[in-house]
């Protein structure tokens, strides 16, 4: 039988691979047993797995049990083998660690203006992978940002830059904070006619966002399209200074992704 | 130390297997009580003696930096139960209390 660390080499470029292709897959570890501890399988969405727990009959009966976290939305649970492959008595003892692995999160910010940078910061700090995008060479120079997870992308066309950015939009967070209506509109246009991120929100007024919409409206963008727009972006905690709206525009990011109301605890 | 991104933790990973050192990822299997992180958190501890990501702050990490390195020098990966009852939170003056079951898995160079 294989030593299960003869596999870690090929599972870790497995893994790097699907974090670079914005994949979804399961990876599960052997955590608990009288040996093998720390075999792994990936179970990737499509089904094609790989690694094995040296043991044809328990493989089979961790690929059927993976697609159950991907359904529940949960990141990380551990099992006992009785509780999904109770046939299987010699692992029921055994405990299975099961993590998903999806796109990388990241925080999209268009304009590098003081709520943009500050955004960039915070994002930054949260351990999501921020791309700050501006037009003006001085507003995205890297002394002034030191933080190795922000990106910093000098655009020469807004929408270029935005569909360029945004990919398979799997995982994207993009806050729309330019310096002005017209680059809004762009940015706004270029994100909701290419993959549609996870989240979407546009700085300005109630009113002056109504119109920004309205126009994308009547040029032929549908309504479907716009809904995921959060306009005005960010949750009401009254934020008056710019580093305050960037804060919340990061929790109405974060209350969307991990399905928060945005309310206060100790009103619930 | 914050949280670390999932794919810089795997490609840390990679780049230090690359170099010939072992790597030990630390992941919260399970909790109980109240405990300050939870399930999936995971931190890195390198041979260097340097570490990156968090499982609990100071609660537990010291346990569990001190199992960390037994099994950087051993190479066994195995499940590792934490507990810190509320006396000994308060003496620390931290507010947690309940258990932790980590994971502590050695990743080696091929």
């Amino acid at each position: 039988m294989k030593d299960s660390t003869d596999h870690t080499r090929s599972i870790s470029s497995s893994l790097q691979r699907l974090f670079e292709d914005g994949a979804l897959a399961i990876v599960v570890t052997l955590i608990e047993a009288p040996r093998n501890v720390g075999a792994k399988m990936i179970i990737e969405e499509n089904g094609s797995h790989h690694g094995s727990f040296a043991d044809a009959t328990l493989d089979k009966a961790v690929i059927r049990q993976a697609p159950a976290l991907l359904a529940t939305k949960e990141e990380t649970r551990t099992f006992y083998g009785r509780e999904f492959a109770p046939e299987l008595t010699e692992f029921s003892e055994a405990q299975f660690l099961f993590e998903l692995i999806q796109p990388e999160q990241r925080v999209v910010i268009c304009g590098a203006g003081h709520v943009g940078a500050s955004l960039a910061r915070f994002a930054a700090l949260l351990g999501y992978r921020a791309t700050l995008i501006d037009d003006r060479k001085e507003f995205v120079r890297r002394e002034d940002f030191r933080e190795t997870n922000i990106e910093l992308v000098l655009a020469e066309s807004w929408t270029e830059a935005v569909r360029a950015t945004i990919g398979n939009g799997r995982g994207v967070a993009i806050a729309i904070v330019t310096r002005g209506h017209s680059e809004d509109e762009q940015c706004l246009r270029a994100t909701v006619t290419s993959s549609i991120p996870d989240y979407v929100g546009l700085i300005g007024s109630k009113r002056r966002t109504r119109i920004v919409l309205e126009r994308l409206r009547e040029s032929g963008i549908s309504s479907e399209q716009l809904a995921k727009v959060h306009a005005p972006i960010g949750l009401d905690i009254g934020a008056v200074t710019p580093e305050e709206v960037a804060l919340a525009i990061l929790a109405e990011i974060v209350s969307v992704r991990r399905g928060g109301s945005g309310g206060s605890l100790s009103h619930r | 130390m914050g949280t670390l991104p999932a794919a810089d933790l795997y490609r840390q990973i990679e780049q230090a297997n690359q170099r010939g050192e072992r790597v030990v990822v630390a992941t919260v299997a399970r909790t109980r009580g109240s405990t300050p992180q939870q399930r999936g958190a995971k931190m890195l501890f390198f041979a260097s003696g340097e570490a990156a990501g968090t499982v609990g702050g100071g609660c537990v990490e010291a346990e569990v930096w001190a199992e960390a390195r037994e099994a950087l020098r051993s190479g066994q990966s195995a499940l590792h139960h934490f507990s810190l009852t509320a006396e000994e939170a308060s003496e620390e003056g931290m507010v947690c209390g309940g258990t932790m079951d980590i994971f502590l898995d050695v990743w080696k160079p091929t």
